[in-house]
């Protein structure tokens, strides 16, 4: 399964999201009636997803699992509030986004990395090998060094431009998606999006095709 | 050709989307799920603070009965506090009137529109007109028997505009004399003052009268001292008004309007 085709844009606007998100707000009714055990489905429907977008932004496994924890709390005790203006996706991951730039703002100095080990699966075999045709433990060397060369360089963006970065290129949403988590115009995001590319284009050249 | 010069270069795109590989194992899941779920049941016990709940207030469509209740609540509060509180007239009783007396204390003789309601020596006939000479001081035997005691009489001053400002403030005070001390005043001049004064425009008395209580503590307190006493009737009572009355009256001479108040006897007097 192509994975890219799942995280492409134009399956924003689809049917199948759309199911989801009416799926999403049975359960949202559920636990608004009281159901308070339905609250479990959705967790462990949006875990890794919002453990995923929080991650690419602390690039602190620690601080990751504790704010994912703290998102899905907050998302939790406002259950009452939501009134289904939005998708039950998008209200989750604006509290999560939210909940880290609070979290990032407070310890602007003290950064620090704890990645998470890269799996080399079906999806990104075919880059890692356009990457490098190094075998065994020269390969794994390679990666991590990659790995930390990549999380260095987002870190370097300002805050507002790795989010918008993060939520486009590797959650996959759509420009109207991070406008409304984010709290922007589109024009801004693609502002944004351009300059952070730019950045990292820059900062990645040496690991980048010509 | 070798495969990799088939492939199309690596883009910032493809290393960002590395990042998806970077994930936990299922093992962490176990500990992640424990963990929230112990916080999830601490703030479910746990009370939240009134500020807390703010944005849940504000989010529900509570405003306009709020707003209503709160504009209601406003206006009936400026408009309590924005009307005059201060009545210097009693309950219409059947106690003579005071309107002659204040009107003759004014100064020119004034024309006084008297309408019977309470039983009063002063006047015993309704719109009847009663022409007094201010230099007569009050007092009971000046005053013709009623003709007809028992009818009613209601006296009632003219307007404002017809009255000079010394007497309606002077009309003012002994109308709040009376108010404050109804048996002192019965006592020393007998049941020729009516309590059923209606000016025509009582505010207009009523500002007098703040306007004369206002500036003097001293008088206040001593007008107010009248209010927290009573008087209990017994032998000698009379004596010791009439004691009393001149004692508080030779206290108000000092800053007053009035330049001399005497008391002889049953009589008040006042010169100007």
């Amino acid at each position: 399964m192509n994975l890219s085709k799942v995280f492409a844009k134009a399956i924003i606007t689809s049917p199948e999201r759309q199911l989801e998100a009416d799926h999403d707000m049975l359960v949202v009714q559920r636990v608004q009636a009281g159901e308070v055990a339905a609250f479990d489905q959705l967790i462990l429907k949006y875990r890794e997803r919002v453990y995923g977008v929080i991650y690419n932004l602390t690039s602190n496994r620690e601080d990751t699992s504790d704010l994912t924890q703290e998102a899905f709390i907050k998302a939790f005790q406002s259950i009452n509030r939501f009134q289904g203006h939005s998708s039950f996706f998008t209200w989750l991951y604006k509290i999560a986004v939210n909940t880290t730039l609070g979290h990032l703002r407070k310890n602007r100095l003290r950064s620090f990395f704890s990645l998470e080990k890269l799996h080399e699966d079906n999806t990104n075999t075919e880059v890692i090998e356009q990457l490098t045709d190094k075998r065994g433990a020269d390969r794994q060397t390679y990666l991590k060094e990659l790995q930390e060369k990549l999380n260095e360089a987002l870190q370097k963006l300002s805050i507002s431009h790795r989010t918008v970065i993060t939520l486009f290129e590797i959650d996959g949403l759509s420009h109207t998606e991070i406008a409304e988590i984010v709290g922007c115009s589109e024009g801004t995001v693609r502002s944004r999006l351009h300059y952070a590319k730019q950045f990292l284009q820059g900062e990645m050249s040496k690991y980048l095709g010509s | 050709m070798p495969d990799s010069e088939k492939r199309s270069p690596v883009t910032i795109e493809d290393l960002l989307k590395l990042k998806r590989a970077e994930r936990p194992s299922a093992e962490f899941w176990n500990d992640f799920e424990r963990e929230l779920r112990q916080k999830q049941l601490t703030a479910l016990m746990q009370r939240r603070s009134w500020w807390q709940d703010l944005p849940l207030l504000l989010s529900r469509r509570a405003y306009l009965p709020a707003g209503a209740a709160a504009i209601i609540a406003f206006t009936l509060v400026t408009v309590k506090y924005s009307t005059p509180t201060l009545s210097l007239l009693p309950e219409p009783q059947s106690q003579p009137a005071v309107a002659a007396a204040s009107a003759s204390l004014a100064g020119a003789p004034v024309p006084l529109v008297v309408s019977t309601a309470v039983s009063s020596p002063l006047v015993n006939r309704k719109e009847h007109s009663l022409p007094i000479d201010d230099r007569v001081p009050i007092s009971a035997s000046n005053y013709p028997a009623a003709a007809q005691p028992d009818l009613p009489l209601l006296v009632t001053v003219e307007s404002r505009d017809e009255l000079t400002p010394s007497a309606r403030s002077i009309a003012a005070n002994l109308a709040r004399l009376e108010q404050s001390e109804p048996e002192l005043i019965s006592s020393v001049m007998g049941n020729r003052l009516s309590a059923a004064i209606k000016p025509a425009t009582d505010s207009g008395a009523a500002v007098e009268f703040a306007s004369l209580s206002s500036p003097g503590g001293r008088r206040s307190r001593l007008l107010a001292q009248y209010g927290e006493q009573t008087l209990n009737a017994g032998p000698g009572t009379s004596e010791v008004v009439r004691e009393r009355m001149a004692r508080r009256l030779s206290d108000l001479n000092d800053g007053d309007r009035f330049t001399r108040i005497g008391l002889k006897g049953d009589q008040v007097s006042l010169k100007f």
